[in-house]
């Protein structure tokens, strides 16, 4: 795994992207206050339905969670510990299914989009793509 | 075989290599990522302050009096002259909000003609899910003159919709039940207009320092949620008494 530092900062920048995003949505909803919605104008009833909260927190601080993970997997891996791409490439698996099924909730049962979402899943597909880069199950790689 | 000892030479002399390599140092990309973090948390606050002040800038409905930040404004019962203003916030999902509606029912129906009762949400959205939809069901059916029915029926069958994942196709259900049209009902559930009204009785229960609900206040002044049907009800009395 000795190139693709390119594929590492795109992944760092898209984290720092995704926590200032979920961050937005997770304070305002520790706030209870309506969001300010741009073009897909479905904010409210997505961030307010009961797809939104998972055990009384909103899912935006568990994006958040892993926004994190992988900027600090981005981070380590810049300064040479290349083996968290293992673990960030299986945390970006799970995010992408859980993106997919919150865009399946979005378009067929809310039938409302929310932009903050909808940037969300634009993210998690730049972050998935930058680990596929990388390959980090590649072990040959990695010791050449 | 020649192939073999190649690869483990080779193998060999990657071992070397990392053995000679200074193995990296955690405390670098651990700060970098502490300010990255913390400029991320930053920046997040930040956009959602100037988007709250934005919003926060709104006129706001004129408070009852110059002390009390709660207005006399909103869906009202009772009479709409009267100098007593028995303000409640509700969230429709919470299990004490239904508990006390019957209580607050039989208020209006004894102390009516002495007293403007007026509705303002509060919808508890960290704790219950469904309480914000709940509240705009309220407002859309009170566009088609219809909010009291929708108010009474979402707490009295509170128990069928606050654990739904689909909260809203009940609520079609309730709005048919009360024979409203359905597709405009649909159409004002999520309209800008419906969310800015509960927004701002929001604001002004957050002004006015509502921390529970339900909360009442009469005459501005906020009134404990008193267990005692008796007392309760003595306050409400002594406070039409005071203007009278």
């Amino acid at each position: 795994m000795s190139g693709n530092p390119w594929s590492i900062r795109v992944m760092v920048l898209a984290g720092f992207a995704g926590m200032v995003d979920s961050g937005y949505v997770g304070f305002h909803s520790l706030t209870g206050l309506l969001i300010p919605c741009g073009p897909a104008g479905g904010c409210d009833q997505v961030l307010n339905s009961a797809y939104s909260h998972w055990g009384g927190l909103s899912i935006a601080w568990f994006g958040f969670a892993f926004y994190l993970a992988v900027t600090a997997a981005g981070i380590f891996g810049l300064s040479g510990f290349r083996q968290v791409f293992r673990f960030s490439l299986i945390a970006s698996l799970a995010a992408f299914l859980v993106t997919l099924y919150l865009l399946y909730v979005q378009a067929f049962i809310l039938q409302a989009f929310c932009d903050y979402c909808l940037i969300s899943a634009l993210l998690v597909f730049v972050i998935l793509g930058a680990h596929l880069a990388l390959r980090p199950w590649n072990r040959t790689r990695e010791s050449a | 075989m020649p192939k073999t000892s190649s690869t483990r030479r080779r193998r060999s002399e990657a071992r070397g290599k990392t053995a000679g390599r200074t193995n990296p140092s955690i405390a670098k990309p651990l700060a970098v990522l502490a300010a990255v973090v913390l400029v991320a948390l930053g920046a997040a606050y930040y956009l959602q302050r100037s988007a709250d002040d934005q919003a926060a800038s709104a006129p706001a409905p004129s408070p009852q009096n110059a002390d009390s930040p709660i207005s006399p404004q909103g869906w009202s019962k009772g009479n709409s002259l009267a100098k007593a203003v028995l303000v409640e916030f509700v969230d429709f999902q919470c299990g004490a909000c239904a508990a006390a509606s019957s209580r607050m029912a039989k208020i209006a129906s004894k102390y009516g003609s002495e007293l403007k009762i007026v509705f303002k949400h509060h919808p508890m959205q960290r704790a219950h899910g469904n309480a914000m939809i709940a509240a705009r069901a309220a407002e859309a059916a009170g566009l088609q003159f219809k909010f009291w029915e929708m108010h009474d029926l979402l707490l009295q069958r509170q128990h069928e919709w606050t654990k739904v994942p689909d909260a809203q196709t009940l609520f079609l259900r309730y709005a048919a039940e009360l024979q409203l049209n359905l597709a405009r009902f649909r159409r004002d559930l999520w309209t800008k207009e419906v969310g800015d009204k509960i927004y701002r009785d929001i604001m002004e229960g957050q002004m006015a320092q509502v921390r529970s609900v339900p909360a009442f206040f009469l005459n501005g002044k906020a009134i404990p949620n008193s267990r005692d049907e008796f007392e309760f009800e003595q306050r409400i009395v002594a406070g039409i008494r005071s203007l009278q």
